[in-house]
């Protein structure tokens, strides 16, 4: 009892009391009226919780697809796949960003190549300062969050299990429905919280898409707070934000223990 | 095996590589290439170079790159040490008290990372402790982010230790603290360097509550290569953030070296 | 200081449920006791009782004259291998046998000695620079059972110690276990194991738990000859347990009177009779006639499964030079010493 005193003293510190903190700041009179009044405020919520739930079902999709073929039709190098995807987990999110610049921005590749093949004087791709750019970086940042747990979780299915199913004659696509679906449920609903909740936190990809269309709820903290010194609306934009993504993740953690993750 | 036709296994590594492909490998090495390049106007780079590295390792850059180090090292050493310590607590408390104990360190993983730059911006830029302006509230911030996955990861390695160990080491005679130095620790150090290789590569990839916190004189990488970005030069970016995943590719590279030192032992 | 353990009425339960029920049992200086039971019937709860893993809800465990109830496992000074060994894989085999001197802080000129020792006693000194991975599952054991002795305990306990061994390994390690107390006569074994020729093989006494409880003790011969319930009969060897009807002078089964002593048996009574199969043969007298149902060959006997009066009797005959057609109608014999007369109806699990 006493061993977990240190500790639990140094995060109280340096972590908690800050954070209480943020709490009391938003409590200055008016603070909370204020910024719940702002039109870019609830812009920014909706557009938050938007792009979160829209990154995280197509990062559901696409990690599933993969994982599966990952794991169910092996090939050679599929070990190096999976370390490609643990080495990508390691880079900040930022990177997938900047890339996109390169491939779909104003001088890039897609619109280069458009220009190139049509002569036309400009390209067609200008989605990146959009939430659609934003989108597109998120599903790629965070789609290998799903597919780890799915790994994980394919690799406890029994080839056994499979083999017997398709002796019995089902196609592959009824084995992905009635066994192999059914396995991966906890690990799709806990990896799928979990990008939920980063979502809602991503900072780095929007900052970089330097888009002024998009602002997410980590982007109006940082604006208030930064940008324009007004600390007590950032505490409140930040309150909210936490609530929202405490929340889920409570939501995660519940999800994932009943997985057994 | 799901998939026992030709055809529809080269289908299924079809659908493979045109998704995993072009979403994955291609942003990396896009960025590669860009940073070998002085122009990109149409499919293909143009102008190769190596000045933009030449310019990375030297100046604002080298610095940049120091600081980045500095604070993930440093970071990583007191989150692991924190991290570790209260999940070695929180195994010998009750079930209660255990729970209550790993959600308070799991916290800072859902709460945003710019909110933790705020708060810990709110906190430290008064008396009686001011941080505010020195390297250390951008340490600080790192250690608090990195601390949760460090909590994380040994918790989990101290579930999968088989209690055994510590029964036959100490049905031998040896006391608690014995127990732990000689036996649990030892036993933990593959899990630990991992958990270390991660905290280490989340701080050098840190930008959301280090944009909120950087001094001036304490600017670390990912700051450097947004700047750069921000005022447009997109290839001096590109070399930074090549040498930003150098780094950390390193780093991971030596830890599970150590690793699997560790745990042939 | 004197060696020995005693139970004196130790009682561990998990909330509600008892997995240990006021165990009194004694084990002597220099005995070795098995704790023989079918899992789940306590017998690995003593054992951990004594070593200090579980506390006991009431009741008092003495190591000697001492009362350890209460103490840490690290002071009890007690030698314990398990199952799975244990070994602890960071470190070489002259590192894990010295690590229990290391950790009472022997005098550091002696650990090199007692080491080897140790790891003589036990055949395993041509090993003493290898990792735990790099040794074979009797060569791991052997390292484990050298670490427990390095400490020179008074005391060993040994949990299933050979159950992660192949038959042929364990028949080995159970005669290296019989030689190992020859040479260290002091030490007081408590043996925990399922299985019964480990524990007829190697103890002097035999405890047999079920359902939480202590069922019988006593030597190998005194249980194997002369059960005291239907659960040893059947548990310690095998056993053709059959319900008779107790007479003057001998029982009723299935309608023919058998001569057998009936010490104590109320006429009229109840009963069970207990015969080993073994001491059961073909003969001509004229009172249990069968018909053959079974028949097993088990290489140097035959084991015959004769049904008399809707009752299955095993017999394990000598090997039939012509193995009998089913259906063939035989005599069954036995010596009246041979039988046992249990009480019926008691422990009859």
């Amino acid at each position: 009892m006493l061993w977990a005193l240190p500790p639990v003293a140094v995060l109280a510190l340096v972590f908690l009391y800050p954070l209480a903190l943020v709490v009391q700041e938003s409590l200055a009179p008016g603070a909370y009226a204020e910024v719940f009044a702002s039109a870019s405020f609830r812009e920014a919520l909706v557009t938050t919780v938007w792009l979160a739930v829209a990154a995280t079902a197509g990062c559901l999709v696409l990690g599933f697809v993969l994982a599966l073929v990952i794991a169910f039709v092996p090939f050679p190098g599929g070990k190096a796949v999976s370390k490609f995807i643990d080495v990508f987990l390691s880079f900040p999110s930022f990177l997938i960003t900047l890339a996109l610049l390169f491939v779909y921005g104003t001088v890039g590749m897609a619109n280069g190549l458009w220009t190139d093949v049509t002569g036309a004087a400009e390209g067609p791709f200008h989605f990146l300062t959009t939430p659609w750019g934003v989108l597109l970086a998120e599903i790629t940042y965070f789609t290998p969050f799903v597919m780890r747990p799915l790994l994980a979780a394919f690799s406890q299915i029994e080839t056994a299990q499979l083999e017997v199913a398709s002796s019995l004659g089902a196609r592959p696509l009824r084995i992905v429905r009635q066994v192999i679906l059914p396995e991966a449920l906890p690990a799709l609903a806990a990896g799928g919280s979990l990008v939920l909740v980063m979502c809602l936190n991503e900072f780095g990809i929007v900052l970089f898409t330097g888009a002024k269309g998009v602002t997410t709820l980590p982007m109006l903290v940082y604006g208030k707070a930064i940008l324009e010194s007004d600390y007590a609306a950032a505490c409140v934009v930040a309150v909210v934000n936490v609530a929202l993504s405490v929340g889920l993740y409570v939501l995660y953690r519940g999800v994932s223990r009943r997985a057994g993750a | 095996m799901l998939v026992h036709s030709r055809t529809g296994r080269w289908t299924a590594w079809a659908v493979l590589a045109v998704l995993f492909l072009p979403l994955f490998a291609l942003p990396l090495l896009v960025i590669l290439t860009a940073s070998f390049s002085t122009h990109w106007s149409g499919a293909f780079p143009s102008g190769p170079t190596t000045a933009h590295y030449a310019a990375a390792v030297r100046g604002e850059s080298l610095q940049a790159l120091t600081t980045s180090l500095v604070t993930a090292v440093t970071a990583s050493v007191v989150a692991l040490t924190l991290g570790t310590w209260a999940a070695l607590a929180a195994a010998a408390l009750g079930k209660k008290g255990k729970r209550l104990l790993d959600a308070l360190f799991m916290l800072p993983v859902a709460v945003p990372s710019v909110v933790v730059g705020l708060a810990v911006l709110v906190a430290f830029s008064k008396p009686p402790v001011l941080l505010n302006g020195t390297p250390w509230i951008v340490i600080l911030a790192h250690t608090v982010l990195v601390t949760a996955f460090a909590h994380q990861s040994v918790s989990a390695a101290i579930r999968r230790l088989d209690p055994m160990y510590e029964q036959a080491a100490a049905s031998l005679g040896a006391r608690p603290s014995y127990v732990l130095f000689r036996v649990r620790l030892p036993l933990l150090l593959p899990s630990l360097t991992a958990a270390a290789g991660l905290c280490f590569a989340l701080s050098m990839g840190e930008l959301s509550a280090t944009m909120m916190l950087y001094p001036p004189d304490w600017m670390p990488l990912p700051v450097l290569i947004f700047t750069a970005t921000d005022r447009g030069s997109l290839f001096t970016g590109s070399a930074l953030a090549v040498v930003l995943m150098a780094a950390t590719l390193l780093a991971l590279l030596a830890v599970s070296r150590i690793r699997t030192k560790a745990s042939y032992r | 200081m004197t060696s020995g353990i005693r139970f004196d009425g130790v009682t561990v339960a998990y909330g509600s449920n008892t997995v240990l029920d006021s165990l009194d049992l004694t084990v002597e200086p220099g005995e070795v006791m098995a704790l023989l039971g079918p899992s789940g019937s306590g017998k690995t709860t003593a054992l951990r009782a004594v070593a200090g893993f579980v506390r006991p809800a009431s009741g008092r465990v003495f190591i000697g004259d001492r009362d350890v109830t209460a103490l840490p496992p690290y002071k009890r000074g007690i030698g314990m291998v398990v199952q799975q060994y244990a070994l602890f894989p960071h470190l070489r085999v002259d590192a894990n046998v010295a690590f229990g001197l290391k950790a009472r802080k022997a005098p550091k000129d002696e650990i090199p000695g007692r080491v080897a020792e140790a790891l003589e006693m036990t055949g395993m000194a041509a090993y003493a620079r290898r990792y735990p991975r790099e040794l074979s599952g009797g060569q791991q054991q052997r390292v484990a059972i050298a670490r427990a002795l390095a400490i020179r305990p008074h005391v060993l306990l040994l949990d299933e110690p050979l159950s992660a061994l192949d038959a042929q390994l364990r028949s080995g390690m159970l005669a290296e276990l019989a030689r190992l107390h020859r040479e260290l006569p002091d030490v007081s074994i408590l043996y925990v194991t399922h299985d019964q020729v480990e524990a007829l093989t190697l103890a002097d006494r035999i405890a047999v738990m079920d359902k939480a409880r202590l069922q019988d003790c006593g030597t190998p011969q005194d249980l194997y000859r002369r059960p005291r319930t239907e659960f040893t009969a059947s548990f310690v060897g095998n056993a053709n347990l059959l319900p008779v009807r107790v007479g003057t002078d001998g029982v009723t089964f299935a309608g023919a009177d058998l001569k057998v002593p009936v010490p104590g048996a109320a006429p009229g009574s109840a009963a069970t009779l207990c015969v080993r199969p073994h001491l059961v043969g073909l003969g001509d007298g004229p009172n249990l006639r069968g018909r053959i149902v079974e028949v097993q060959w088990r290489g140097s006997t035959h084991r015959l499964y004769v049904e008399v009066g809707g009752h299955r009797v095993k017999a394990d005959v000598r090997e039939l030079k012509e193995t009998p057609a089913l259906g063939t109608e035989v005599t069954l014999h036995f010596a009246p010493d041979d039988a046992v007369l249990l009480a019926a109806g008691v422990n009859d699990g």
